[in-house]
């Protein structure tokens, strides 16, 4: 529930996110979000400029 | 055996129990022919998922780089030098793109179950090099002589403590863990690396579930 | 170029497993090439967030930081060590025996580990000041703690630093003093008091970590006491607290300021966090064991049944061999 997750900002401590147990920087939560963002980009964006569908017909011995 | 005048062939077989002979036909079983560096990949390598690996290994070549200018300088260098901390930074940012690329890669191999087709050690010293990592990172903020080292060394002494490490493995000393950081541990990182690079070039990337090569691809 | 008809995509498989890689048909890579725009990419990246962000790099705390900003606690300190009543002091393995240190399950490794890093948290205090020389109170106060027995020692540092007590806080009344020497009631405290008190000066000239690092020997290079003394203070923590660094806080995934951290560490810090390891007294040694156990999982999952079949079941490769499949459904029907 986003009224169960608290922002909490102190100069010492940087910006943390906290939601029940969990808290986490905001630095930390972004290099996570973009992680999962790149998986699932790798996953989805289409790989070569068609050579891909080009396949060889070469086999190795 | 005569050492004759003539060339020696590199076939040459005739006397096995010769040390060097033996080592290098190890050395060339390794890899198939031509798989060390081959300019061909089985038509299923068509992913963005299989450039994470090669981020990793570029990032880690970045990051030791920056490590051995940083060593250029000294221990203290990068508190007083502008360019100093510069290469700090440098060597901090690469260590976090080669864990977010690792990371990425471990979770592209788990959901492709790369270990299939006699591919374990390849999983296995993967994540030897996921905890090398770790460690080598950990001594790292260990050897960074300011308040981040005071207060992980004073932490970490009690977990590894717990269990009897902490007698042998001192973080308060800052002179033994900054040579486990830039000798110990990426000689051992660098090994595993180079012995996990080798299994993947020796069994090839692992093939689709249930792929069949003898369903011939359509042009 | 006929193919007979496959029913299901099994076949060419031997006894389940994958079949050569080797033997497919294949497809132009260049490797180096990739390996070069993987370099440039990666120098980029790191070289534009350097500039960008930099990294951190706040101060050490040193003894006279302390004493200026916490005297009292450093005073304080000082008694504990004399009393043996600090962390280091009650400690165990691998610094003393005054502890037998915690445990995993039934073994007791902090123990059989044994005392490797011998450390006298009394000598911490005592070492420092025995060589300081022109101050006649203080000499005849370290002769006075010498002279006396193990337990009017003990008992006199005990006192003091009860009567010293400490600030309410937490919700918890201010006891003895409110942690303030200056007001400590009248008692018996023997020398303890101008021992404590000395440690202060001498923290104050900049000099303590140094004497106890190089310790007669030049060089040093080992911070163990320098470190333990500080942390058996409370300022380094309240220092790291106000960061968010400390072990509940999350703190071994963070860093200081709004600098990234150390995201990997996420799991073995999650455990500290909930129970039975956020109350637990050998929490240390039991998450270490949970997440070597977890590691270890981790590295077998080929052999693990079940574990192992997740990917399978979990059709995210659909995605990644989207082409292959395509064509080999395509060949086959």
């Amino acid at each position: 529930m986003m009224s169960a997750l608290s922002i909490v900002t102190e100069d010492a401590a940087g910006r943390y996110v906290q939601w029940g147990v969990v808290q986490i920087s905001v630095t930390n939560l972004v290099i996570i979000g973009t992680m999962i963002l790149l998986f699932v980009l790798a996953l989805v964006v289409p790989f070569g400029s068609g050579r891909g569908s080009r396949a060889d017909r070469e086999r190795r011995k | 055996m005569t050492a004759g005048a003539g060339a020696l062939s590199p076939d040459d077989t005739t006397d096995p129990g010769n040390w060097t002979s033996r080592l290098r036909r190890k050395l060339e079983g390794l890899v198939p022919p031509g798989q060390a560096l081959p300019d061909r990949q089985p038509v299923y390598v068509a992913s963005w998922i299989y450039v994470f690996g090669v981020l990793t290994l570029a990032a880690l070549v970045v990051v030791i780089v920056s490590g051995c200018i940083l060593a250029l300088g000294g221990v203290a260098w990068w508190h007083v030098s502008s360019l100093g901390l510069y290469i700090n930074s440098v060597h901090l940012w690469s260590v976090e793109l080669f864990f977010g690329f690792m990371v990425i890669h471990l979770w592209g191999k788990f959901w492709m179950a790369a270990w299939r087709g006699k591919r374990a050690m390849t999983w296995i010293t993967g994540v030897v090099l996921f905890g090398a990592s770790i460690g080598t990172a950990f001594t790292g903020y260990l050897s960074q002589s300011n308040f981040a080292s005071q207060w992980i060394s004073g932490q970490a002494k009690d977990g590894l403590n717990s269990v009897g490490i902490g007698a042998w493995f001192n973080v308060l000393n800052p002179g033994q863990m900054l040579l486990w950081h830039v000798v110990l541990l990426p000689l051992a990182v660098g090994a595993i690396t180079a012995l996990h690079v080798i299994l993947v070039r020796r069994h090839g990337v692992v093939p689709p579930f249930d792929a069949d090569p003898s369903i011939e691809q359509e042009a | 170029m006929t193919t007979t008809p496959q029913t299901t995509p099994q076949a060419g498989t031997k006894n389940g497993t994958s079949t050569d890689s080797h033997d497919f048909p294949t497809r132009h890579y260049d490797l180096v090439k990739e390996f070069v725009i993987a370099l440039v990419v990666i120098l980029v990246l790191s070289g534009a967030l350097a500039a960008a962000f930099s990294s951190p790099d706040e101060k050490s705390v040193t003894m006279s930081s302390w004493a200026k900003a916490d005297p009292n606690g450093l005073i304080t300190t000082a008694a504990g060590e004399l009393a043996g009543t600090t962390t280091s002091a009650t400690y165990g393995p691998p610094y003393n025996t005054n502890g037998d240190g915690q445990k995993l399950g039934p073994l007791s490794l902090q123990k059989w580990a044994g005392v490797r890093l011998p450390v006298d948290s009394a000598a911490l205090v005592l070492g420092p000041l025995s060589g300081v020389s022109g101050d006649s109170s203080l000499t005849s106060a370290l002769s006075a703690w010498k002279a006396a027995t193990p337990e009017q020692q003990t008992k006199w540092a005990t006192d003091y630093v009860d009567a010293i007590g400490a600030a309410a806080a937490d919700g918890e009344k201010a006891t003895g003093a409110g942690g303030d020497p200056a007001k400590v009631a009248t008692g018996e405290y023997g020398p303890v008091p101008v021992i404590s008190a000395s440690l202060l000066t001498l923290a104050q000239t900049g000099g303590l970590e140094g004497i106890l690092t190089s310790s007669g020997n030049f060089y040093g290079g080992d911070q163990t006491q320098s470190l333990l003394l500080l942390a058996d203070g409370a300022f380094l923590e309240d220092q790291a607290r106000a960061r968010n660094l400390g072990g509940d806080q999350w703190g071994m995934m963070n860093e200081t300021g709004n600098y990234p951290g150390q995201p990997w560490m996420w799991l073995y810090t999650f455990w500290y966090q909930v129970a039975p390891f956020a109350t637990s007294d050998n929490a240390d040694a039991q998450v270490w064991g949970l997440m070597m156990l977890l590691t270890l999982l981790l590295m077998f999952v080929p052999f693990i049944p079940g574990l192992r079949s997740i990917p399978r079941l979990v059709p995210i490769h659909r995605l990644i061999w989207r082409d292959y499949y395509r064509r080999a459904d395509r060949r086959s029907t």
